[in-house]
């Protein structure tokens, strides 16, 4: 059973590009240039993994993401993106989304992270790793649930290597643990970042969007 | 032929710029049409007259208002100049019959000498010498000149003279002492002239030399890189040429050769990503935590990480490279991984300067760590570590 795959882009030449490179592993059920549309089709068609563009007219990918999950809370989202704005990119997170990795990925790894993201793992790209490390760096905050605010330094590790370049793989053999764990502690940092109303995080997202 | 001076504009007014006292003269010589310093020379002389000259300084001074734009002095007309000349010499001669007359060596020396010293001062007469060997100095200058040079000898003589008598004073010393000071009267003006000339001639010299350069490094840089550009087809390349070009371009503008001006440690690790990236083609992902200002240290920093990218995209054979960046509280950490070739660091040649040198050596000059992890085949990563 092959995974179906939705894409969301308004960039009509990195779509047609995407969709050769996916064609031959996946069932591509189909493709939207705008929000609407993409909506309508996700919902229509019921993907299991949607690949959706963070920069986009009418609202961008958070609104697609956001249009979807309140009727479809089983479609998974992966974010693609050019962007380097963390705020874009933590919001598309906090919206839903269960991974992001940038445009320039390369296609195997790109194949790799649909799948991951099909067994409900997390995918963190370097840049990603980057961005939660940095929004949960500084003091603890005093909030109702500090579990949810801070990052174990198991998992700071984890996202330490995966900044550095390192494929899962690679990261559980360095820190001498299984994949299977690895992916616990992003899955475990994803929902941190979904769930946590640590303020740094919203501070750290709109200071960035400055810099 | 010169525009004629206007035929009488009076506009009592006082100079704001180039004035000496309080801009009277100035200000009457532009409503006359003549000199400042033939005036001046008047005021100088009718001042020697029971002080006159400063009463009708004063006078004009409350009769006048100041103006502030620039000035504009109107051509000398000779004809005009010849009769005020009379005229002045009929008040003087007016005062005389009047009684106004304390000593006719006084005046007739102040007179000599600032009229003297204003028609070698002339700014329309070149300096003396070179003009009155000058065929092409007309000849009005040129008897200005010698009019000019008479008087002050002449009022030099009566002077030293006069004052001679009273005081007493030794001759020679006096004669040494008056030629001296004729001698930097006549030529002050000229050598200033001629030093004037000069530094002009130098700052266009500059001008031109500064364009020439700027016309050179455009060429050789952002037209290149145009061209390279326009012959591109592939979007990525156009990207790294357009990137690198700006960051050479901001450098050069802005002047700060290593690190481009960058003052925080992840923009200079940025830029130095994306030099690597154009010169190998090779892309670089740049993950940043925290922050830090470049200084001495960080600035090491910096550039041992280039080193260790440039070393990647030549040997490792990969076609990415990740640059990571951890600063938290003290402590600066720098990593350049990839998941290339890897080498045994054995059998790194000892003439092979780049671990050695601009990696190993510049990090400990900083106090700073260094850690290579490698083997055949496994992969290349070097950690750069700067603790207090």
């Amino acid at each position: 059973m092959s995974i179906k795959v939705y894409l969301v882009d308004d960039h009509r030449l990195f779509l047609s590009g995407v969709r050769a490179e996916l064609d031959s592993e996946f069932r591509i059920v189909g493709a939207a240039y705008d929000v609407d549309t993409a909506i309508d089709e996700i919902r229509a068609l019921r993907p299991t993994v949607v690949l959706v563009d963070v920069h986009m007219p009418d609202g961008g990918g958070i609104a697609v993401v956001e249009g979807v999950t309140q009727t479809n809370p089983d479609v998974k989202f992966l974010a693609l993106s050019v962007s380097d704005q963390a705020e874009d990119v933590i919001a598309m997170i906090r919206a839903g989304a269960r991974g992001y990795v940038t445009k320039t990925i390369d296609p195997d790894d790109l194949a790799d992270a649909i799948r991951r993201i099909d067994a409900g793992d997390a995918v963190f790209s370097p840049r990603l790793a980057g961005f939660v490390l940095d929004a949960f760096a500084g003091a603890i905050p005093s909030d109702e649930d500090p579990e949810l605010d801070q990052l174990t330094s198991r998992e700071k590790d984890v996202l330490r290597l995966i900044a550095r370049g390192f494929a899962y793989k690679q990261v559980a053999r360095k820190l001498n643990i299984s994949i299977k764990t690895v992916e616990t502690h992003v899955s475990s940092v994803l929902r941190k970042l979904q769930l946590s109303n640590r303020h740094e995080l919203a501070r750290w997202a709109s200071k960035r969007r400055i810099v | 032929m010169q525009p004629t001076a206007p035929v009488w504009t009076f506009d009592p007014h006082r100079r704001r710029s180039d004035r000496v006292v309080a801009g009277v003269a100035g200000g009457i010589a532009d409503s006359l049409g003549v000199r400042d310093g033939y005036v001046r020379a008047a005021f100088v002389t009718l001042l020697t007259i029971w002080g006159i000259g400063g009463l009708l300084y004063l006078v004009f001074w409350l009769a006048t208002y100041e103006k502030v734009e620039d000035r504009k002095v109107p051509p000398v007309e000779n004809v005009r100049a010849i009769g005020l000349g009379i005229a002045f010499t009929g008040l003087l001669f007016l005062l005389g019959a009047l009684g106004l007359w304390p000593s006719t060596v006084v005046v007739l020396t102040a007179a000599a000498l600032s009229f003297g010293t204003a028609a070698l001062t002339d700014p329309s007469s070149p300096g003396p010498f070179a003009a009155l060997m000058n065929p092409e100095v007309k000849k009005v200058g040129k008897a200005r000149l010698v009019l000019g040079i008479f008087l002050l000898a002449g009022g030099i003589i009566m002077f030293s003279t006069a004052v001679g008598q009273v005081f007493e004073l030794s001759v020679v010393f006096l004669a040494v002492f008056l030629t001296g000071l004729g001698v930097f009267v006549a030529f002050g003006p000229w050598v200033r002239r001629l030093l004037g000339d000069l530094s002009a001639e130098r700052s266009e010299r500059i001008r031109q030399e500064e364009r020439a350069e700027v016309a050179a490094h455009l060429h050789d840089s952002v037209l290149q890189t145009l061209a390279l550009i326009q012959r591109s087809d592939d979007p990525q390349r156009m990207a790294m040429l357009a990137r690198h070009q700006e960051s050479e371009l901001r450098d050069w503008l802005y002047g700060t050769a290593p690190l481009d001006g960058a003052d925080l440690v992840s923009t200079a690790l940025k830029q130095a990503a994306a030099r690597v990236e154009s010169d190998f083609q090779i892309p670089i992902d740049v993950v940043t935590v925290g922050d830090v200002a470049i200084d001495e240290r960080t600035r090491a920093l910096v550039l041992a990480a280039a080193e260790a990218m440039v070393n990647a995209a030549k040997h490792a054979g990969v076609d990415r490279i990740s640059l990571y960046l951890e600063v938290e509280g003290d402590e600066i950490q720098v990593y350049v991984t990839d998941q290339g070739r890897g080498f045994d660091i054995e059998q790194v040649p000892s003439d092979r300067k780049g671990i050695s040198e601009s990696i190993r050596a510049r990090m400990a000059k900083v106090g700073g760590d260094v850690t290579i992890d490698t083997m055949a085949g496994e992969g290349t990563e070097v950690m750069l570590k700067l603790a207090p």
